[in-house]
């Protein structure tokens, strides 16, 4: 916007100084335009010259008309004609022209005043000796007339009426210098004389039109400037003044921005005085704005033993005058409770580099580390006390079904085995909880070391082998699995491993086959367990690594699970570098399988 | 591996349920001879008068934890050579590594499997050097 501005004032000192410095005013008429005029004008005045030609002709053919002359009269009176319509003729076709090439229309009107010039010199070449002293006297006359009246026709470009001037004076003088009289010598002399004034007459005049022609030329472009002047002002101003309504608008949508945010905002000076404070600030702090303003920010609310933003600390930032962020600050209320706040402080340094103020924005986030501190309590809590009495009910039940202490009756042992599969699960979803919980805070450590996955495979075979059988499923090993090594969390590979078991198992037909494969897919290990039992809804695809994410609830209570096996899955894959997808199997069923980047089987052999 | 079979367990657990259920898994199931201390402080004196093949620690306890006990039989000459096996519900890898650095002989997680508690603990006797 600013620059918008610049470019304002810059445009309008240059225009105004080369209107200082201009020429005078006719200098900028095109010097094209300028000649064209004067063609133009000489087109013009052409009817009139042939008209007053042909009259005079008529006139003086009446005059001179004799026995002894007829033959050349007429032949003179041809001749007038002829030259009369041809410079009608291009006349004509000037008006009609298609093109401005005005030096080549010059041309042919200088050849057309030129021949009829000429035709006039042939008279007064011809007939003059021939005739009476009153007729040579009517000649001379008519001559002179012819010459003088040629000024306003053709001095518009002034060598064209020289042109015809001479052409009628030459052949005239050159009859007087050779006639042999006295008088008629001196007039030989004379007329060329009388041409020279006229031919410089006309000239003046030439330039008179020319000065004319420009001065017009000139005005117009003016005006052209002018108004384009005008017109380039007002945008500017539109422009500045659209400027001005944005910068409002921003500043505005600032002011608000600092006003309704519900984060403490205050400006201070490099003293740390503050200069400003939102609303925010004064609800944060307790303090009204006009308690802090011109007081030092760091003395009123941060204790002077505070790690970061003390006096030192301070005079440190402003020599450096960069931004800081994430400043943790145990800072005091008004009424000297103490709050943990988040400080980030921008610095505004103007051109030079020279601290104008500090942006200090600050967040009391005692709450949010109250809250955090209450969930890992929580969490603790979780994995403690609720696993503890588990223990207890888990270990009892099983102590019972495992008819050490005394055969049961049937109906108490199933309902002992009830309590005991439940408690079991209740376990299950407590220790996903936990799982979740760590993944997602970032807690969860993977201990990765190279395994031979092949083997891996097969004991997670093993392990789940007893789980299958209870849905009547059979779990097989799909070829013998090639050797791999992976670097991996066994425990956690395993874990992954057991919930695709399981699961496959869980949503077999009973008496189907769950195939495990182990395979080499580019660079990476693929473990697949593959199942026949319904598919994955198409609306449940998206969520299936979602958490407690299950197709159908009540499948929940028939097959147990927490819904939350695979987001774990998934998670734990990821955090070992690899990923985990399904995929639907022909035939009906569905594949899962995850990936993992193949580690050399020799690194595994030599740890 | 020690020559005799894995008979006198002290148990220290301050949880009553808890110390049935093993008590009950190690007798009935593991057909083992077992005194259980509900004191962490008394712990040592029991074990002293007991001489057991082997201890078995609950991490959580009032007053005196799993670990601090474990420390304090380290520095008891009558008992620092028995093997300490923890039993835990929250103990954090690290820790657990701290400890087998301090000589433990092992860990079971809890809710461990009172039908497996014999073998697990036998299995861990059968590991010591």
């Amino acid at each position: 916007m600013d620059h918008s501005k610049d470019a304002a004032v810059l445009d309008l000192a240059s225009t105004g100084e080369s209107a200082a410095a201009a020429p005078p005013v006719r200098e900028l008429a095109d010097r094209r335009k300028v000649f064209g005029d004067q063609v133009d004008l000489l087109f013009r005045h052409s009817p009139t010259g042939v008209l007053i030609s042909i009259v005079v002709g008529g006139i003086a053919t009446y005059e001179l008309w004799g026995d002894d002359t007829r033959d050349l009269i007429s032949l003179w009176c041809v001749l007038m004609v002829f030259v009369g319509a041809a410079r009608h003729l291009l006349y004509r076709a000037y008006y009609k022209r298609t093109d401005d090439n005005y030096d080549n229309w010059l041309r042919w009107f200088a050849i057309g005043a030129f021949a009829m010039g000429a035709v006039w010199g042939f008279a007064g070449a011809v007939f003059f000796p021939a005739h009476t002293d009153a007729q040579q006297v009517f000649l001379s006359f008519l001559l002179a007339g012819m010459v003088a009246g040629g000024i306003p026709v053709y001095s518009a470009v002034w060598w064209v009426y020289a042109l015809y001037g001479v052409a009628i004076i030459a052949p005239f003088t050159y009859i007087l210098a050779t006639f042999g009289s006295e008088q008629f010598a001196e007039l030989a002399v004379l007329v060329p004389l009388f041409l020279a004034v006229n031919v410089s007459i006309a000239r003046r005049l030439s330039r008179v039109f020319a000065d004319g022609f420009r001065l017009r030329h000139a005005y117009a472009h003016l005006g052209q400037d002018h108004s384009m002047l005008n017109a380039q002002l007002q945008d500017q101003i539109e422009e500045l003044l659209q400027a001005q309504r944005e910068i409002e608008a921003s500043g505005r949508k600032l002011a608000l921005f600092s006003e309704r945010a519900p984060i403490a905002v205050f400006e201070v000076d490099r003293n740390g005085t503050v200069l400003e404070m939102n609303p925010s600030a004064e609800n944060t702090f307790g303090y009204s704005s006009t308690e802090l303003i011109g007081r030092s920010m760091i003395r009123m609310l941060i204790p002077s033993d505070a790690p970061v933003l003390n006096g030192e600390w301070w005079q440190s930032f402003v020599r450096n005058a960069r931004p800081e962020a994430g400043l943790k600050v145990r800072c005091r209320r008004r009424d000297a409770v103490e709050l943990i706040c988040e400080f980030s402080l921008t610095p505004l340094v103007n051109d030079v580099g020279e601290l104008i103020s500090v942006i200090t924005q600050c967040q009391d986030i005692t709450q949010q580390l109250e809250a955090e501190r209450l969930k890992k309590e929580f969490t603790s809590t979780l994995s403690h006390e609720l696993r503890t009495p588990l223990t207890s009910i888990i270990g009892s039940l099983q102590l019972i079904n495992t008819g050490m202490l005394g055969e049961l009756d049937k109906e108490v042992g199933e309902l002992t085995t009830i309590a005991e599969r439940n408690g079991q699960r209740l376990l299950d979803l407590i220790n996903d909880l936990l799982d979740i919980d760590k993944i997602e805070s970032g807690k969860l450590q993977t201990h990765s070391e190279a395994l031979a996955l092949d083997e891996l495979v097969r004991e997670s075979l093993v392990l789940n082998r007893a789980f299958a059988d209870r849905f009547g499923v059979r779990m097989v090993l799909l070829g013998t699995p090639p050797p791999m090594a992976v670097y991996a969390d066994k425990k956690r590979l395993i874990q992954v491993m057991t919930n695709l078991m399981s699961n496959a198992s869980k949503f077999s037909p009973e008496g189907g086959t769950v195939e495990v494969q182990l395979e080499q897919v580019d660079q990476m290990a693929r473990v697949s367990v593959m199942d026949r039992g319904s598919g994955i809804p198409p609306e449940f695809r998206s969520r299936i690594f979602g958490r407690f994410a299950q197709a159908d609830s009540a499948a929940t209570r028939q097959k147990g699970g927490t819904g939350l096996g695979l987001a774990i899955c998934k998670r734990l894959v990821e955090l070992m570098g690899g990923r985990i997808a399904f995929a639907d199997r022909e035939g009906g069923g569905t594949t899962f399988f995850f990936e993992l980047p193949l580690m050399d089987r020799a690194a595994v052999a030599i740890r | 591996m020690p020559t005799t079979p894995l008979n006198r367990i002290c148990y220290v657990e301050d949880d009553e349920d808890i110390q049935r259920i093993v008590r009950m898994s190690l007798e009935r199931v593991g057909k083992m001879t077992v005194e259980v201390v509900g004191d962490p402080a008394q712990a040592i004196e029991t074990i002293k008068a007991f001489k057991p093949d082997l201890v078995m620690l609950d991490w959580m306890m009032p007053g005196i934890d799993g670990p601090t006990l474990f420390r304090m039989m380290r520095e008891t000459p009558e008992v620092k050579h028995l093997p300490v096996v923890f039993i835990t519900a929250k103990a954090s890898s690290s820790e657990m590594d701290e400890l087998r650095a301090m000589g433990a002989a092992g860990a079971i997680s809890k809710p461990f499997s009172p039908k497996d508690l014999p073998d697990q603990l036998r299995s861990i006797w059968s590991g010591l050097p």
